[in-house]
């Protein structure tokens, strides 16, 4: 057993270092949901299960994460200041939600402009280190679009209401959003910063038609993953001595002085080389 | 009298408090349609539960403050530090010079709430001889380490233990922790070196707490 304390105490290998937490406060039995208002002009309420969940919603916020047990969840939404659930504007929909999954519910406006509402499925999937994850979401009131990355089309053909998604270098990209085709922007360019470990979600809304089209930015971090490893030197100055070799010179010297008839000495080898 | 009608309806928005609907959302027992059309015009209603609601505009981030020097007074370590990130090869990035040490710049600086701020250097190269980091094995316990951010701000640390960790053991995860207590990490290579590929067998990791 090579590893060894060198000094101070340490309960285990490595006791002294904290536990890694679970990236995620969803458990075993839980999901969480997070919702994104992306229609334009429509303060709403929000009602789960016939519960008000988010009174005075305003559009381009971002709520959540709701931590829920998993299960089928009625979601209906209504204007703002609504009395109850009974005359939704989008909705009453079913989100069925899985345990240990991260959902984003997103009120949006479909490819006519009518007011929908799609449950996403974010990625929890561990990053490689000095990587994050973009996910590029369509949920405007246009046809499908190509998102540029730094002048250059990283997706193309992405239509309402899906998404793309892939891991990149840690870094800011200049994104923009340009009609499939062209590449003339019709959102952005922004830059966007890819952090490392964290999941960025960029959703275009709003509607061509209407002028408004804008970016929505949610991140979920905690996903990074540990460098494989640290190679810190490469000449061997600093290596302990190879008990191997030791063991050799120690048997050699002992065959030394066995021939010279110390048979102490032999019996002493003979049980190091053991 | 003011006052207490005053009283009177904050004891009754209490009580209403406290008979509302219960906090936790829970599934709905088989998606019944909930009841529909209430004739009777009834208040706005309140939310069950308090969501946090924030912005999805686009932000710029936050950057920390990176540490730029160490200082290990009792084994006279008083080298620069840089920020350095992942070699192609998937290994921490580790600065050529031997007297320079690298700051996984994507981890915990030592200004960070929780995890561990890990600074690395290496312990030789044929060009330059044997580096400062060689002599962390010679660390004892209660010793003082002291890293300078880059905003000037000196943060001291106690080294709890000095551990020999074969490299295939190390346990990656904690070393590189994100979550748990603020600590600093310092590692370099040693044990057996081999020839051959040019490699150390083990992991020299010194844990420090803030002092």
């Amino acid at each position: 057993m090579r590893n060894k304390i060198v000094a101070g105490a340490a309960i285990g290998v490595f006791a002294a270092v904290g536990v890694a937490m679970p990236a995620q406060a969803i458990s075993a039995t839980t999901a969480d949901l997070y919702v994104l208002h992306a229609v334009p002009d429509l303060p709403v309420d929000v009602y789960v299960n016939g519960a008000l969940t988010l009174d005075d919603f305003q559009p381009g916020d971002l709520a959540g994460p709701l931590d829920l047990p998993a299960g089928v969840y009625t979601v209906a939404i209504t204007a703002a200041d609504a009395a109850d659930d009974s005359a939704p504007a989008i909705g009453p929909i079913d989100l069925t939600l899985a345990a240990g999954t991260s959902y984003t519910a997103v009120a949006h406006l479909a490819e006519d402009g009518t007011p929908t509402a799609t449950l996403f499925t974010n990625d929890l999937t561990t990053i490689p280190a000095g990587e994050g994850k973009l996910t590029v979401r369509h949920t405007a009131a246009a046809p499908a679009v190509d998102v540029l990355a730094n002048g250059a089309a990283a997706f193309t053909n992405l239509t309402n209401p899906n998404e793309v998604k892939a891991n990149l270098p840690v870094g800011t990209i200049s994104a923009a959003v340009a009609l499939t085709g062209t590449t003339e922007p019709v959102i952005g360019p922004a830059d966007v910063a890819i952090a490392e470990g964290v999941n960025t979600i960029v959703y275009a809304w709003g509607s061509a038609e209407d002028g408004n089209l804008d970016l929505a930015i949610q991140t979920i971090g905690g996903l990074h993953s540990a460098p494989r490893g640290v190679d810190a030197g490469s000449a061997g100055f600093a290596a302990d001595p190879d008990p191997g070799m030791i063991a050799w010179s120690i048997a050699g010297l002992a065959v030394l002085l066995a021939a010279a008839g110390f048979s102490v000495a032999r019996a002493r080898a003979g049980r190091r080389s053991n | 009298m003011k006052v207490r009608v005053i009283a009177a309806t904050v004891m009754v928005l209490l009580l209403a408090g406290c008979s509302s609907a219960p906090a936790r959302l829970a599934p709905s027992p088989a998606a019944t349609p909930t009841a529909t059309s209430a004739a009777t015009p009834k208040p706005a209603p309140t939310a069950v539960i308090d969501v946090p609601v924030q912005s999805s505009e686009l932000t710029a981030p936050v950057a920390t403050v990176p540490p730029v020097r160490i200082r290990v007074p009792s084994v006279q370590i008083d080298i620069p530090v840089g920020p350095v990130g992942v070699g192609d090869d998937g290994l921490m990035e580790i600065p050529f010079d031997i007297r320079t040490a690298g700051w996984y710049q994507y981890g915990p600086a030592p200004e960070s709430a929780t995890g561990s701020t890990v600074i690395t250097a290496h312990v030789d190269s044929f060009e330059q001889g044997l580096g400062p980091f060689a002599y962390l094995k010679e660390l004892s316990a209660g010793a003082e380490v002291i890293v300078t951010a880059a905003d000037g701000a000196d943060y001291r640390y106690i080294v709890e233990s000095v551990q020999n960790v074969e490299k295939k053991q190390l346990p990656l995860d904690q070393v590189f922790d994100r979550d748990g207590a603020p600590r600093l990490v310092l590692i370099t290579c040693g044990g057996q070196f081999d020839e051959n590929v040019l490699n150390y067998s083990d992991n020299i990791v010194v844990i420090a707490n803030p002092a």
